[in-house]
């Protein structure tokens, strides 16, 4: 890198291209006479400048975090919330009719695995499950897992819940495991926007305003049964 | 070899060249390296680390190590020179000169494209979750980490034969910058999309009418911003002093002003390794599962059954 200074001047000062090595002592010094400004006003303008937007950025991003999109405010927007049709267990005992996400008929199918995800979550006991829903639930917690791993913006989720094992604190559901849940969720503020259906078309505007249904379903449950603790 | 010689002593005030002592150079080299060695060695021993995320951040560990070798090695030549060892200007050491600044162009060049990866990596795993396996194979891995050394390598060639023409040192800094900003736009669209789903869920009617969860999320939230600034910060902090040097050398060589920013090049030369340095704190080790196979990995008495 040492040697592109010298380079630079060869090119700044001369029009053939000849490659020869020049230093500094060779040619006319630069004239420190006659400066208006502090000599190294640039340097000092340089650092300032940084130093203000990293603080600015720091600000912005502060700033996110206090004010969100309007609409959450309305207490009714829980309403608009996207919920499974035939919800099997509500743990707060209110039904939602109407849902945007799931009246696309390509997202029906996957409402089964849906109630079966959301029953299996409500219950407090070991149930009896086919294979295949073992083997989606689990495909679902691994992607939690890994969103929860390359989220470091919080960190405490990596050391809650993402271990070796991270299907065990959502599929299996012992005591400890709903523990050490209640703490994953009560942290975790990234959630995954799922996609109910791999092969979907659905665009991008439709994946980033619909919140995760089992994220949702599971902060709700777990509110419940974290709120008892 | 030589740094930046000082102006010459005259009744002109000038601006005298900073000089950073060696033994700081090659402490940072030397950690840096042994952190980013450590790195790439875990990814590549453990099986479970052989993921797209831990692959791009092998690929920036393994720059940031040839870039601490580069710079090592360098800094140790000019000792040598110093020191009367070696001649300056012979071919030998003006073609070794050549291969090490080529070598840090690529590593410059290459740790800027693994940042950009990782980034679009984090991206496609949170906003395409389901679809991420489909679109992240490990052999589009293979491929874009394959791309990004080619087209280092042939950068840094090509950086280093045709320096004299002014469009290189353009395209270096225009890469620079883009480089920067579709970082910083992926980022930040990452976060405030996270907050504002975080807020969704808190304002479901089972959530969010505790207090203490909201404080919790208040908190976690401003550790988000926190490590969001600091994984911003430390790259813009580290690396643009060195590109304002590349801006002045082209634009205004002769200039007074910029001849005093020129004097601290060697500070920015340290700013830039020290940024290898804490590269593995930033990403690396910031996941667990890294961590656990460090552990295994330093503390495993017997090394066979470890990895």
């Amino acid at each position: 890198m040492s040697d592109f200074h010298n380079r630079s001047q060869v090119s700044a000062r001369r029009s053939d291209y000849v490659w020869q090595y020049e230093y500094y002592e060779d040619e006319e010094p630069v004239s420190f006479e006659g400066l208006k400004a502090h000599r190294y006003s640039i340097v000092i303008g340089f650092w300032v400048g940084l130093a203000v937007f990293v603080i600015f950025m720091f600000f912005v991003l502060t700033l996110l975090t206090k004010t969100g999109a309007p609409h959450q405010e309305n207490p009714d927007s829980g309403e608009k919330r996207h919920r499974p049709e035939g919800c099997l267990v509500d743990i707060n005992g209110h039904q939602d009719d109407n849902d945007k996400a799931f009246s696309r008929p390509l997202l029906e199918g996957s409402r089964s695995y849906f109630n079966f995800y959301i029953s299996e979550e409500d219950q407090a006991h070991e149930k009896q499950k086919p294979e295949d829903k073992m083997s989606s639930a689990k495909d679902k917690a691994e992607r939690l897992q890994r969103s929860a791993e390359i989220d470091e913006m919080d960190e405490d989720v990596e050391e809650s819940g993402g271990q070796h094992q991270p299907l065990s604190g959502l599929i299996e559901k012992s005591k400890s495991d709903r523990d050490r849940e209640c703490a994953f969720l009560s942290h975790f503020s990234i959630p995954n926007f799922v996609n109910l259906d791999p092969g979907s078309t659905l665009g991008e505007d439709d994946l980033l305003y619909e919140p995760s249904v089992i994220l949702e379903r599971q902060s709700q449950a777990h509110n419940g049964h974290c709120d008892t603790h | 070899l030589s740094p930046i010689s000082s102006l010459p002593s005259s009744t002109h005030t000038s601006c005298p060249e900073v000089k950073v002592p060696f033994p700081v150079f090659f402490t940072v080299g030397i950690v840096s390296l042994a952190e980013n060695l450590l790195v790439v060695v875990a990814v590549m021993r453990s099986r479970n680390l052989h993921s797209p995320m831990y692959c791009f951040m092998c690929s920036l560990a393994a720059f940031n190590t040839i870039a601490s070798v580069t710079k090592t090695w360098e800094n140790l030549m000019i000792v040598l020179a110093d020191a009367g060892h070696l001649e300056r200007r012979g071919p030998p050491e003006t073609d070794l000169d050549d291969v090490m600044d080529s070598l840090l162009c690529m590593s410059f060049v290459g740790s800027i494209s693994s940042f950009l990866a990782i980034a679009v990596d984090r991206y496609i795993t949170i906003f395409h979750a389901l679809r991420y396996h489909n679109i992240m194979t490990m052999q589009r891995t293979a491929a874009i980490l394959g791309l990004i050394w080619t087209l280092c390598a042939v950068l840094a060639v090509l950086m280093v034969k045709f320096f004299n023409f002014k469009f290189i040192m353009i395209c270096f800094i225009v890469f620079f910058v883009v480089s920067l900003a579709a970082i910083c736009f992926l980022y930040v669209y990452m976060f405030m999309m996270a907050r504002i789903h975080a807020k969704n869920i808190a304002a479901l009617p089972g959530g969010g009418r505790d207090k203490s969860q909201h404080q919790r999320r208040w908190g976690s939230n401003m550790r988000g911003a926190l490590t969001l600034t600091i994984l911003f910060g430390a790259f813009v902090v580290c690396w643009a002093p060195f590109f304002v040097h590349l801006v002045i050398i082209t634009v205004c060589p002769m200039n007074p002003y910029c001849e005093c920013y020129r004097s601290l090049f060697e500070l920015h030369v340290v700013l830039m390794m020290s940024h290898a340095l804490i590269d593995p704190a930033i990403y690396a080790f910031r996941m667990a599962e890294l961590r656990h196979t460090f552990r295994k990995m330093l503390f495993c008495s017997d090394w066979k059954f470890c990895l």
